[in-house]
C-alpha cells in the first residue's frame, strides 16, 4: 500500500464509453477485414480470418483489461453481483425459455426470423441466451446500485 | 457495520465528491459507504482513516 501518491479519478461513464466504442471499431474493423480478405479458399483465408479475429479480441480484451483497474472497487463488486447473479440467473431463464420453445417447435411454428437451417436456428438460441445473460446483468447491477444507494 | 464518515465529511466541511477525489472512488461509492450499504475494503478503509487523519477502529464500529 502506497499512501504518498494521490489516488486516481476512478473511470466513470466515458471510460465505459470509451472502452465499449473501442472494441465494436476494432472488432467491426475486424469482421471487414476478414470478409475482404479471408473471402477467399484454402489455409490462407481462414489463416487471415483467424488472425483479425485473435487481434480483434486481443485489444478487446486489453480495453476491458484497463476499464476495469480503472474503475472503483463499489462499481467492481456490482460488476461481479450482476455477473454472477444477473447474467446466471438470465441464463437459466432463457435456457428454460428456449427448451420449452423448442419441444413444442412440433406443434408451435417457429417464427420466421429464427431461421429453418438447424445452423439458423442455432445461432439463434446462441443469440437469445446472450440477450436474456445481457437483460439478466443490467437488471442486477440497477438492482444493486438502488439497494446501495 | 457502522461509520462516522458522514460526520467526519462535515466536520470537514467536503462534499462527497470532494472526499471521492480524495479516495480515488466515485461519489455514488462515497454515498454507499455513508449510508452504511457499502462495506470498504481494508485498503480502502486505511485510505479513509488516512484522509480523517484517525483510526481505523474510531471510524468504524462494529453493530
Amino acid at each position: 500500500m502506497n499512501g504518498s501518491v494521490k489516488p486516481k479519478r476512478p473511470l466513470g461513464l466515458a471510460g465505459f464509453a470509451a472502452t465499449i466504442g473501442i472494441t465494436m471499431l476494432v472488432g467491426g474493423l475486424a469482421g471487414a477485414g476478414s470478409a475482404i480478405f479471408g473471402d477467399q479458399p484454402g489455409a490462407v483465408g481462414l489463416a487471415i480470418t483467424v488472425v483479425l479475429i485473435a487481434a480483434a479480441f486481443a485489444v478487446g480484451f486489453a480495453a476491458c483489461i484497463w476499464w476495469w483497474r480503472g474503475i472503483d472497487e463499489a462499481a467492481r463488486e456490482a460488476h461481479k453481483w450482476a455477473w454472477w447473479w444477473g447474467g446466471s440467473g438470465g441464463m437459466a431463464v432463457g435456457g428454460v425459455v428456449l427448451l420449452t420453445v423448442m419441444i413444442r417447435a412440433d406443434t408451435q411454428p417457429l417464427p420466421a426470423s429464427v431461421g429453418t437451417s438447424p445452423a439458423d436456428i442455432f445461432v439463434s438460441g446462441m443469440l437469445a441466451l446472450v440477450l436474456f445473460q445481457l437483460a439478466g446483468y443490467a437488471l442486477a447491477w440497477a438492482g444493486w446500485w438502488l439497494k446501495h444507494r | 457495520m457502522n461509520n462516522r464518515l458522514k460526520v467526519l465529511r462535515a466536520e470537514h466541511n467536503w462534499s462527497q465528491a470532494d472526499l471521492a477525489d480524495q479516495l480515488g472512488v466515485s461519489r455514488q461509492t462515497v454515498n454507499a459507504l455513508e449510508t452504511g450499504r457499502y462495506d470498504p475494503s481494508l485498503p480502502l478503509a486505511f485510505r479513509i482513516a488516512k484522509v480523517f487523519g484517525q483510526p481505523i477502529e474510531s471510524i468504524f464500529t462494529e453493530d
